[in-house]
Formats: C-alpha cells, sequence, structure tokens
C-alpha cells in the first residue's frame, strides 16, 4: 500500500494526464467542451498559483490578461492572416509583456490597494475591448480565425499535454530559490530583502510567469470557443480563477488542477436543478470552504487529500494545506 | 603606515550618520566604527536608536546625512538586497523567519534571489546547471545548519522550533549569505539562561570564522563576556565607547540608565 502511494506521489500528473487524455472517449460532445474548458483554465489557474497562491499577490485582473492572450490571437490572425502557431506565439509574449507591466504598481501597493489597481487594469481592457470596435468587433465579437489544429481533438491533446509541461515547470518552481523567493515575499517582504532577494525583480518575474500562462490559456480559449466576446471576460471570470486557486490550496500544483477542473464543470452537474442551480453552486463552494477553513486553517483540495490520506505530489517540504 | 592599516582593518565605517522622522531626530551626527574581526555592542536606554541604526546601515530607511562605507565603499543608499549581497547579514529584534516554511527551506533563502545562479528557464528545464546550482547551495547550508547545530531539525517546519532554536535558525540563514558583517538585534531576548549559554558560544564560534559583528544588547553580563568595543546611544547621539569595563564606570552612560541621581544608587 505504502509503494502505491510513493508510486502515486511519483507519477499523479502523468496519471491526471492519462485520465484527461481517454476521458474523451467516454463523454458527450457536450461534455468534451466543459473538459476542455476545465483543461484550458487550469492552465491559467497554474499562473495564478505562481502569483497569488505563492507570492501572496492578491489579482483580480487575471480575466483580462486571458482577454489579451485570446484576442491578440484573434486579431492578428483576423487582420494580419499570419500562421496560427505564429499568432500564438506573439500572442503569449504579448501578454507577458502587459502582465510584467502590473507588477510595478506592486512595488508600492500591497494587499487591497493591489486588488483595486488589478480589478481596474481589468475593466479598462473589457471597456477597450468594447470600444475597439474596427480591432475587436466589439459586442460582436471576433471570429473566423484558423486553430492551430484542424481537428478539435489534436488542438485538446495538445492542450492536455502542454498543462502536464506547466504543471512540471510550476512544480520546479515552487521547490527551487525562486520558488522560495516568491514564497519568502508572501511571508515577509522585509526579511527576505534583507535576505538578499531581489524582491522587485521576483515580483516582476511572478507577474510575468502568471501573465504568460494566461496568454497560453487565452490562445488555446480561442481555439475552443471559435469565437469571442468582451463578454467571456468580466470580473466575474476573475473572480471564479481566485476561486479555483483558493480551493486548490493556494501551493499545490495538482491542487490547482484538481479544483479548476471540478469548479469549471460543478455548474454543468448541477443543471438538473435548472434556475436554483447558482444557488446551489454558491452554497456548496461556501460549505466546503467553510467545513476546510475550519479543519485545515486552509480551505483546499490539497487539504482534502491530507484529511483522506493520500498524498497528492505536494512540494518536498510535505506541507498540505496548512498556513502558518 | 601604521594609519594606513588601522584603516583597513575597519569593516564598518559610519560617519555623521542622522535620520530624522519628521521632527524626531532618531540618529543625530552618529560615528561608529567596527574593525574586522571584532565584536561590537551597541546599548543604550529603550528608544535612544539602536534598531534605527541597523536599519540605516541595511538600507531599510534612507538616510538624512551622513556616510556609511562598508569595506571602504560607500553603501548609503543602497536597496537592501544588495547590501545584504556586499555582506552585511541582519538578525531582527522580532524573529522574522518563514514559519510555514522547512528549517532547510529557511536556510537556503539566505543564498538569496537575482544575484546570479541558474535562472528561470534553468529552474523550469531542470537544467545540469541549475542541478549544480542547487547542490552546491544545498551542501553550503546543511554545513551551516551542522554548524548552527540544527541539522537534525532541517526538515522540521520553522513555526514548530522551539523559540530559542527559531533565534539559532535566524542566525543560521544570516549566515548562509556569507556576510563579513553580522549585526545581531538583541540575539538573547526572550531566551532562558542556557539558551543564552549556546548562543553566547555559537556567537564565539561565528567569531572565530572572522566575521566581525555588531551586536544590540540589553543584558550586560552578556556584553561582558563577548564585546571587544561597546559603544553607547542615548537620544540617538553616542555619548561613550570604549571596553565595556571601562564603560560601565563612565558618570554619563550611568545616567543615562538610571537617570539623575543614578551615579549615587551605582
Amino acid at each position: 500500500m505504502k509503494k502505491v502511494k510513493t508510486l502515486l506521489h511519483k507519477y499523479i500528473l502523468l496519471v491526471i494526464g492519462f485520465i484527461l487524455l481517454i476521458l474523451p472517449l467516454f463523454t458527450s460532445q457536450y461534455e468534451f467542451y466543459v473538459v476542455e474548458r476545465g483543461v484550458q483554465n487550469a492552465i491559467q489557474v497554474l499562473g495564478l498559483l505562481i502569483l497569488i497562491g505563492y507570492s501572496g499577490m492578491m489579482s483580480l485582473g487575471s480575466a483580462a490578461l486571458l482577454a489579451t492572450g485570446s484576442y491578440t490571437y484573434g486579431i492578428l490572425l483576423v487582420k494580419l492572416g499570419i500562421s496560427p502557431w505564429l499568432g500564438a506565439l506573439l500572442a503569449i509574449i504579448i501578454t507577458t509583456l502587459i502582465g510584467t507591466l502590473l507588477a510595478f504598481p506592486s512595488f508600492r501597493l500591497a494587499g487591497p490597494f493591489l486588488v483595486v489597481t488589478t480589478v481596474g487594469f481589468g475593466e479598462i481592457v473589457r471597456i477597450l475591448l468594447l470600444n475597439l470596435e474596427s480591432l475587436t468587433g466589439g459586442a460582436y465579437g471576433l471570429e473566423g480565425y484558423e486553430n492551430l489544429f484542424a481537428d478539435s481533438r489534436l488542438v485538446y491533446a495538445f492542450m492536455v499535454v502542454t498543462l502536464l509541461l506547466v504543471a512540471v515547470g510550476t512544480q520546479r518552481i515552487s521547490n527551487s530559490k525562486l520558488g522560495l523567493a516568491l514564497k519568502s515575499i508572501r511571508q515577509d517582504e522585509v526579511a527576505a530583502e534583507i535576505m538578499g532577494v531581489d524582491v522587485r525583480r521576483a515580483k516582476m518575474v511572478s507577474f510575468a510567469l502568471s501573465a504568460m500562462l494566461a496568454g497560453l490559456s487565452g490562445v488555446f480559449l480561442a481555439n475552443l470557443t471559435g469565437y469571442m466576446s468582451p463578454d467571456s471576460f468580466t470580473s466575474a471570470e476573475s473572480t471564479t480563477y481566485l476561486l479555483m486557486v483558493v480551493m486548490g490550496g493556494m501551493n499545490s500544483v495538482v491542487g490547482a488542477i484538481i479544483s479548476s477542473i471540478v469548479i469549471t464543470a460543478l455548474p454543468e452537474f448541477l443543471r438538473f436543478l435548472s434556475s436554483s442551480r447558482l444557488l446551489v453552486y454558491s452554497l456548496v463552494l461556501l460549505i466546503y470552504l467553510r467545513v476546510h477553513w475550519v479543519k485545515s486553517s486552509r480551505p483546499s483540495c490539497a487539504g482534502v487529500a491530507k484529511k483522506l490520506k493520500i498524498n497528492i505530489g505536494n512540494n518536498k517540504s510535505g506541507r498540505g494545506g496548512g498556513n502558518g | 603606515m601604521a594609519e594606513q592599516n588601522q584603516e583597513n582593518r575597519i569593516v564598518l565605517k559610519i560617519e555623521g550618520l542622522t535620520k530624522r522622522f519628521g521632527g524626531l531626530v532618531a540618529v543625530n551626527e552618529l560615528n561608529i566604527n567596527v574593525e574586522q574581526g571584532n565584536i561590537c555592542a551597541l546599548i543604550g536606554p529603550n528608544g535612544s536608536g539602536k534598531t534605527t541604526v541597523l536599519n540605516l546601515i541595511t538600507g531599510i530607511y534612507p538616510i538624512n546625512g551622513g556616510k556609511i562605507e562598508f569595506l571602504g565603499e560607500p553603501i548609503q543608499g543602497l536597496p537592501p538586497h544588495s547590501v545584504c549581497w556586499r555582506g552585511i547579514a541582519r538578525t531582527f529584534q522580532n524573529i522574522r523567519i518563514l514559519g510555514s516554511q522547512t528549517v532547510f527551506e529557511n536556510a537556503l533563502l539566505g543564498k538569496g534571489y537575482g544575484k546570479g545562479g541558474a535562472g528561470i528557464f534553468h529552474t523550469v528545464l531542470n537544467t545540469p546547471r541549475y542541478r549544480k546550482d542547487m547542490a552546491e547551495s544545498t551542501d553550503e547550508v546543511n554545513e551551516i545548519l551542522e554548524f548552527a547545530g540544527l541539522t537534525e531539525l532541517r526538515r522540521e517546519r520553522a513555526c514548530n522550533l522551539p523559540y530559542g532554536k527559531q533565534r539559532i535558525l535566524e542566525i543560521a540563514r544570516a549566515l548562509v549569505t556569507k556576510p563579513k558583517l553580522l549585526l545581531l538585534d538583541e540575539p538573547a531576548a526572550g531566551l532562558n539562561s542556557q539558551e543564552i549559554y549556546t548562543l553566547m558560544e555559537l556567537i564565539s564560534k561565528i567569531n572565530e570564522r572572522g566575521i566581525s559583528i555588531l551586536l544590540i544588547e540589553h543584558r550586560m553580563e552578556f556584553i561582558g563576556k563577548l564585546a571587544d568595543w561597546v559603544f553607547v546611544l542615548n537620544h540617538g547621539s553616542k555619548i561613550a565607547e570604549g571596553t565595556f569595563d571601562v564603560i560601565k564606570e563612565n558618570p554619563d552612560v550611568i545616567q543615562a540608565y538610571l537617570g539623575r541621581g543614578g551615579r549615587k544608587l551605582a
């Protein structure tokens, strides 16, 4: 049994990847779309895990960066007619640059002040998308671009592989000096600075990585839906992403992936409740958070797994959902 | 020639250092020289500006006047991490370790971030260069933990450590930065006599490694045993300096601590 656990610990990401890859064989077209969105959200949430979970810099502008990725990809393809792969690369680069600029307010602002700044950024992007009609199509949205692969299943497979690579990278960052520097910023910025951590640089790297993954996720989102409009990138979306990070344990790569997929799918499972499903959805989340707030000081999928005595490949310090 | 040697032996040279918080002059025209290999103590009544001096040296506060030279180079105006990279490490009066990280990770933080070493691409791709860098850092950190007697606790979460061990860990973390000068802000505060004894031994051992030390302390027996040289601060100004035996007889010092009439008491 112990052996199984160690094996599971080591290969948990591969197991998740395998399950995700064979899942489309058993799902309907619609369920497949939900899983696709779950995987795409997970990529975004891993970026937020670095920014919010590790570095402790709260952002509610994540949907705006997702939009930047999506729209850059869409506009480059529709208006300039470049190849999807080049478009994807440029979209990720541009999103990373814009996201890195968001690091500058974080040098002087923290806590609620930083949150408000990111909310402001989110609104600016949404309103720009709505009003730059010649470029973005305004409220009508943007469509008619090519996908990375013509076959949607290939896009999905590529996305799952990307997610796994991103997850491995995020896990490595967590255990590295960079990860430690980011965690030290969350816990005690002054002590970090005194110990020789270049805090500004670390913050910029954190924002850049998070934006890069948002751009990547945005490109995939464009591929999944084939259509984009400003409605998909409201601040409510940002809140949902925040929820996914928090439910994921703020510290665990696997927790973040599971929580992204579960929260994406939860409203669909509750569809039989028709109009009251949003109420139940919120209630389920509240009860979940409440129970684990009390029990493990931090609500999380990682915490639940710890309760169930499963080690889900958390970082080496063996830290589950706890917070000191 | 002798004077030249004297100059070279000075690690930290503070001249005319002044810091004002609004109308309050926290540090006033302070001159301090710390010589190579010495343990110096900074003492004074509460609110005399001792911790402020450390904060000014490490760049947490900008200074209002004067200059701070470290190994012959000015360091005022540098951000704290640059000061650390140049070789000044410090600990805090109220311990500031990362509670939810392990002892090992806390010590590893002393390796800093951003001063070379394997970058983000090496980290993500787990290149040989990253692994070599990490292995070297791990060896260094383990050596320091061994030195500080924390080897058995290296996997423990820092918040689970007893208070005395947390202090030692904070000092160990400072040592990982490979300092030439170590600033200790009330290292003995809140420790019991056994822990203080261990701490004094550790500080002597650190000093034997050739690291100069400037410490703030209230416990006189601690200073009497350890310090080669003592600076006394009152209201942000230096009122005396010398060896402990000389300082403790100084009437100005006694008055600063015990108030007017203190002389009779002492």
